[in-house]
């Protein structure tokens, strides 16, 4: 009696262990699912609103023709006409993350997410998580576009129109157009694993999963920035308080921001140069002119389309390059002449 | 012959199976001052050029009269080329045209089939077909070049092979070896010509340059006052536009017109200026 007792009990203390483990094991698994789940999908299981560019689930075919606009301007098969004839989508955004932590995307953080991961330094906004903003064309390039952006303010789609008519001078996307690269936005939207949230947010978060929970929707907003703001900077700033030369950080924006359109081969804009020290010689002449080949004119103003000569150059707001950047880029320029 | 020229291209060519950096610029346009340059149109891009060249500075025919030649034009050339892909285009032009070969259309087709690359192939190699098409009203002469019988006279043919490198920041040098062929000619000159020639640019600051060109011709036929054209330029770059200035003894701008028909001495004066300006669309 005593003997089988025992073994009762240690087989209750065996069948206790391993459900144990099972229930281990299946958090974790639904941990690891969580992680994949893309945050709009978690939002609106959390009671948030959809937005008006919500997709239910991205089609392969549209993500990879929506791809190939944004790559090369048409389909490969070359069947739709080219949106612009002078810019693709990818001389001005980058196409994946461009800072380690989503809710800061400051300049400086671009520039050391950028330096580490080798990516172009651009003056728009990266493709990667448009589609979880909830405004564009924010803030300044009110003045620059007038009531252009009113219409792109609350639409995703709108503002894709906007860019492809205005920013690359080309002509309005077809429907279909539009619709693949929502698909492809869809494909590069942010998930779960890309925020930064401590292990309580994150279960607080999947355990309340189809339930309304306002509070967790404002938590996860504030993981990430909801929209990309821009600030144009002066056009003839002068330099911040305690600077100091970073010659590193500035050759990085020279060769990854500015080689990125006007680099020798790119067919990009008429004005092409490289890093020999004839360029750097002008550049570095021109620095007191004030007109389009003053690198801080250019890169606070920009050039606007004009008639024989519609594509023009993007500025750089104060979010994606700050005044320190703007002068490591000049101290730059003045280092690699004067060698 | 064939086998060591093959050699020759392989031995400076180069031969690099990876992808490498190609190096650009090494002129600014796709022509150096009169003759082609290695370079070429950026696919789909279209180029609009307007040529001339004026009367003689100096000599009897030029001076204070005719204000150095500003006053006559010697030839002028409006062109639109296009870049069909990265390393092939097409162009067509008509020219003024010189001497007997007046009212002339001329077309060519170029491939380049070798960049020069930073760690990789030492030169560019570009080959230039061209053919031009006097359409002037036959002359009734019958010791004129213009006495044309039929069409395929009228006809005259330049094909050559060019060859340049990027020395470094600031030079680049170019040969060219080539064949010119007049379907009619005068009853004591040659029909086909052989020649080569050689350019260098030096850049002097990013958008200022100094070039100088010349070209000649091996067979040309002594006691018919031919010359070998010979021309000095500076080209002033402004981004979107190419100037260049040009001093040359060349009336022609054509290679079609300049290889064969130049007759203007140096030493007499016979000199002119000229310019070229291009501007370029993407289409």
């Amino acid at each position: 009696m005593k003997n089988s007792l025992i073994r009762i009990s240690f087989l209750i203390i065996i069948v206790i262990g391993m459900l144990s483990l099972t229930n281990k094991f299946t958090k974790n698994a639904q941990l690891s699912d969580f992680q994949e789940l893309s945050v709009q999908d978690v939002l609106i299981q959390l009671g948030a609103e959809k937005p008006l560019h919500y997709l239910e689930k991205t089609n392969k075919d549209s993500v990879t023709m929506g791809y190939e606009i944004v790559h090369f301007g048409q389909l490969k098969d070359k069947s739709n006409k080219r949106v612009s004839k002078f810019f693709v989508c990818t001389d001005c955004h980058n196409q994946v993350k461009e800072v380690e932590d989503l809710s800061n995307e400051t300049a400086s953080e671009r520039l050391k997410y950028g330096m580490k991961n080798d990516l172009p330094f651009l003056p728009a906004s990266t493709f990667y998580g448009q589609y979880n903003k909830i405004h564009w064309y924010n803030g300044d390039y009110a003045n620059k576009y007038g009531d252009l952006v009113i219409p792109t303010r609350d639409s995703l789609e709108n503002a894709i129109q906007l860019c492809a008519v205005q920013c690359s001078q080309g002509r309005e996307l077809e429907k279909w157009e539009l619709r693949s690269i929502l698909h492809y936005y869809k494909s590069i939207e942010i998930k779960m694993s890309d925020l930064i949230l401590t292990r309580d947010e994150s279960e607080k978060i999947s355990n309340n999963l189809g339930r309304n929970a306002p509070k967790l929707v404002e938590l996860l907003k504030s993981k990430y920035n909801q929209i990309n703001d821009a600030t144009f900077g002066d056009l003839n700033p002068s330099e911040p308080k305690a600077y100091s030369p970073n010659l590193e950080n500035g050759k990085y924006i020279y060769e990854k921001g500015c080689l990125h359109c006007h680099g020798m081969g790119k067919d990009i804009t008429n004005f092409e140069f490289d890093s020999d020290k004839l360029t750097f010689s002008f550049l570095e002449s021109k620095l007191e002119k004030h007109n389009h080949f003053t690198v801080p004119y250019i890169v606070r103003k920009g050039t606007y389309a004009v008639s024989g000569h519609k594509q023009y150059m993007p500025q750089y707001p104060l979010q994606k390059m700050n005044n320190a950047q703007l002068f490591d880029l000049i101290n730059y320029i003045k280092a690699e002449s004067e060698k | 012959m064939i086998r060591n020229i093959v050699i020759l291209i392989v031995i400076f060519g180069g031969v690099n199976a990876f992808a490498q950096t190609k190096i650009w610029d090494t002129f600014a346009g796709t022509r150096v001052l009169s003759n082609h340059s290695t370079e070429m149109l950026y696919k789909h891009n279209l180029e609009f050029r307007i040529e001339h060249r004026f009367g003689d500075i100096a000599g009897s025919n030029g001076g204070i009269q005719n204000f150095f030649g500003f006053d006559n034009a010697a030839d002028i050339r409006f062109a639109f080329e296009y870049g069909a892909t990265t390393n092939f285009d097409i162009g067509i032009g008509r020219n003024k045209g010189i001497n007997q070969q007046t009212e002339v259309l001329d077309g060519f087709a170029k491939y380049r089939f070798m960049q020069q690359e930073v760690d990789g192939k030492h030169l560019s190699m570009t080959f230039v077909s061209s053919v031009a098409l006097p359409y002037r009203k036959a002359s009734t002469d019958s010791s004129s070049t213009a006495y044309y019988q039929n069409f395929l006279e009228r006809l005259i043919f330049t094909n050559q092979l060019l060859i340049s490198r990027k020395m470094n920041d600031r030079l680049s040098l170019q040969v060219n070896v080539g064949y010119h062929h007049r379907n009619l000619v005068a009853y004591n000159d040659v029909n086909g010509m052989f020649f080569s020639g050689g350019v260098a640019r030096l850049r002097v600051t990013e958008s200022f340059g100094l070039i100088t060109e010349y070209n000649h011709v091996w067979n040309r036929v002594s006691g018919l006052g031919q010359k070998n054209p010979l021309s000095f330029g500076i080209e002033l770059l402004t981004g979107g536009h190419n100037f260049t200035l040009v001093l040359t003894n060349a009336r022609g701008i054509n290679e079609n017109l300049f290889l064969s028909n130049t007759s203007s001495d140096w030493l007499k004066g016979q000199w002119r200026f000229g310019f070229s300006i291009n501007r370029r669309f993407k289409l």
